[in-house]
């Protein structure tokens, strides 16, 4: 069973904010744990599954990133590392909670959702969103091709014979793309709905709990308890408080259930290998 | 050592007492300066040894730290001040509690304080030099309260300290009133413990020292309380002061009120654990399902290869390769 899309919106929002309220390490590391777990147990295949690597990797770039730029324009000491290290994983922590929702959703099934005033802008999102990885996808395709042709790929010398064609199949895909959207009703004022995704039950558990998680987290940067910002200079361990984990906690359940693709696998492999 | 020590002598409603003399005069030792601290009902001052010919005002405060237990907490990744003596923001954000804000300034060679044009991460502390922070609004030396008249000689130098009956003691409003005195309340406010040092305020004298902030709180009244109150803190109470108020200096006078302690309650390592593990275990259940949906991948190839398999019906609708996008809305 497919998890309506704006359920997942709403569990990357509540995930996000987890991840905006904190820079303490334990809550962080819970929740890309979380995100994680999340990823492996809903991803669906396509384009897009790979997302998740590219935003992960991108998060640990933002960290070292944050990290080395907390060298620059003051005097270097363990205590502004250890706060650039902490900046820097609230934002990998929130990158990969992005990372996961675009492996779990299909940007077009979000892109439906658009009010109709918003179409165009959130048709361009979902396209960005949905043509760069497909450009790494290919960049990777014709590499694969031009290595198996025994054409030895160097590094930046080979970039325009990589480029040319790259673009051109983006191109063309961009062309397949655009004319099956428009046969289908997703031009201006022609859309219509076949078939409306229904809410299940675990949609439902999975949002309140991710609006339960973000509340708890919300209340408590209100308030100023559960050490979401561990103290770097002086420099301390930092505490967890356990009903913040527990909150954490709240955000696996869109991955607790086995989804029944999963459970039909190995009936298959059970069935192919007798 | 010196973390341990802030924390328990913010914690603890005395924060140390006892010890010997102060190396601190200005005639002996290596260079000082002067640290003065207002938090709005009081003020600390402390004479700081420093480590070098000069210092950050960020690291005057960690000596100041180290040798007499002032509570601090700095945000801003190390360079700004958050919290001194337990007032101030708990975050990484100084500014959250604004407009009230901790108000930095320089001794100006005499007496009174110019308002500091540089953060303290970068303004230099040398020889003799004084350094003030004051608890309050104002974004401008022309509107911020500023430290009261104090030169490096009040604060630093053991032959111009006060006799004891100078500064009359008062207290804030919020000092309990009703706190025991342990001690008759005609005892001197800056006598040091008894002990090493002579209590008549001459040599070594009581670094640093409280004083009535500008006289706005001062309460008549308030007299024979914080009497009370200063005895109590001129208690050598040894299981509070630990390792920095015993072998730093003379007693630091400091009125309780108003201290609150940072610590975040216990638990805190049970925390940790349960996040590592609950990690660990998210970890792990993840790539148990990845496996699983790698085996399944295999299943789906493999029975692509026997005519008997139906693979469309394993896969829910997603072919092994994917799905177009926006093909779901197939009429």
């Amino acid at each position: 069973m497919r998890i309506h899309p704006v359920a997942w919106i709403l569990w990357a929002t509540g995930a996000g904010i987890v991840a905006f309220t904190t820079t303490n390490p334990l809550y962080l590391g819970l929740l890309v744990a979380v995100a994680w777990f999340v990823y492996a147990a809903r991803r669906i295949d396509g384009p897009t599954a790979r997302s998740f690597r590219t935003f992960a990797l991108a998060g640990a770039v933002a960290l070292v990133l944050r990290t080395a730029l907390s060298a620059v324009g003051g005097p270097l000491s363990p205590a502004s590392i250890a706060y650039g290290t902490l900046e820097g994983a609230r934002l990998a922590a929130l990158l990969v909670v992005f990372g996961t929702f675009n492996a779990v959703t299909d940007p077009f099934g979000v892109l439906r959702l658009a009010p109709r005033r918003f179409h165009e802008p959130a048709l361009a999102a979902a396209l960005a969103l949905s043509i760069a990885p497909r450009t790494v996808d290919m960049a990777r395709r014709v590499r694969e091709g031009q290595r198996l042709r025994g054409i030895e790929v160097g590094r930046w010398r080979s970039l325009p014979a990589l480029a040319v064609p790259v673009l051109e199949t983006g191109m063309e895909e961009a062309a397949t793309l655009a004319e099956s959207m428009d046969a289908r009703g997703h031009g201006r004022g022609r859309r219509s709905r076949y078939r409306a995704e229904p809410w299940s039950a675990e949609a439902v558990v999975m949002t309140f709990a991710a609006l339960l998680a973000a509340a708890t987290f919300a209340a408590a940067a209100w308030s100023g308890w559960g050490s979401l910002h561990p103290s770097t200079s002086p420099l301390e361990w930092p505490s967890a408080d356990a009903v913040l984990l527990v909150a954490i906690g709240l955000l696996t359940v869109p991955g607790l259930r086995t989804p029944r693709r999963v459970r039909e696998g190995s009936d298959a492999i059970a069935e192919v290998t007798r | 050592v010196a973390l341990i020590a802030a924390l328990a002598a913010s914690g603890t409603l005395i924060p140390a007492a006892a010890g010997s003399a102060p190396a601190c005069a200005a005639s002996g030792g290596g260079p000082h300066a002067g640290l003065v601290v207002g938090t709005g009902s009081q003020t600390l001052t402390y004479c700081v040894a420093m480590d070098g010919d000069t210092v950050s005002g960020i690291h005057l405060i960690e000596l100041a730290s180290a040798q007499y237990g002032l509570q601090y907490r700095l945000g801003y990744g190390g360079q700004a001040v958050c919290q001194l003596d337990g007032i101030g923001p708990d975050g990484d954000d100084c500014f959250a509690d604004y407009p009230y804000f901790w108000g930095y300034w320089h001794g100006d060679g005499g007496t009174g304080w110019t308002w500091a044009s540089t953060g303290a991460g970068s303004a230099r502390v040398g020889d003799g030099d004084m350094d003030g922070w004051t608890w309050g609004t104002g974004m401008s030396g022309d509107t911020h309260q500023a430290p009261p008249h104090l030169s490096f000689d009040d604060v630093c130098s053991a032959e111009t300290t006060p006799p004891p009956t100078t500064p009359p003691p008062t207290t804030p409003p919020t000092t309990p009133p009703t706190s025991p005195p342990t001690r008759p309340p005609t005892t001197p406010p800056h006598s040091s413990p008894p002990g090493t040092t002579p209590p008549t305020g001459g040599a070594g004298g009581a670094h640093p020292r409280s004083s009535s902030p500008t006289g706005s709180n001062a309460s008549p009244s308030g007299s024979a309380s914080a009497a009370a109150t200063h005895a109590t803190a001129t208690e050598p109470s040894g299981s509070a002061a630990t390792g920095a108020g015993t072998e730093a200096s003379g007693p630091i006078v400091h009125v309780a009120a108003g201290s609150p302690a940072p610590a975040d309650g216990g638990g805190g390592s049970a925390g940790t654990v349960i996040a590592i593990i609950a990690a660990v275990v998210l970890v792990a259940a993840g790539l148990f399902r990845m496996r699983a949906g790698r085996q399944l991948r295999a299943a789906i190839s493999h029975a692509e290869e026997q005519p008997d398999a139906r693979p469309d019906e394993l896969s829910e609708g997603a072919g092994p390769n994917g799905r177009p996008p926006g093909e779901p809305n197939k009429p």
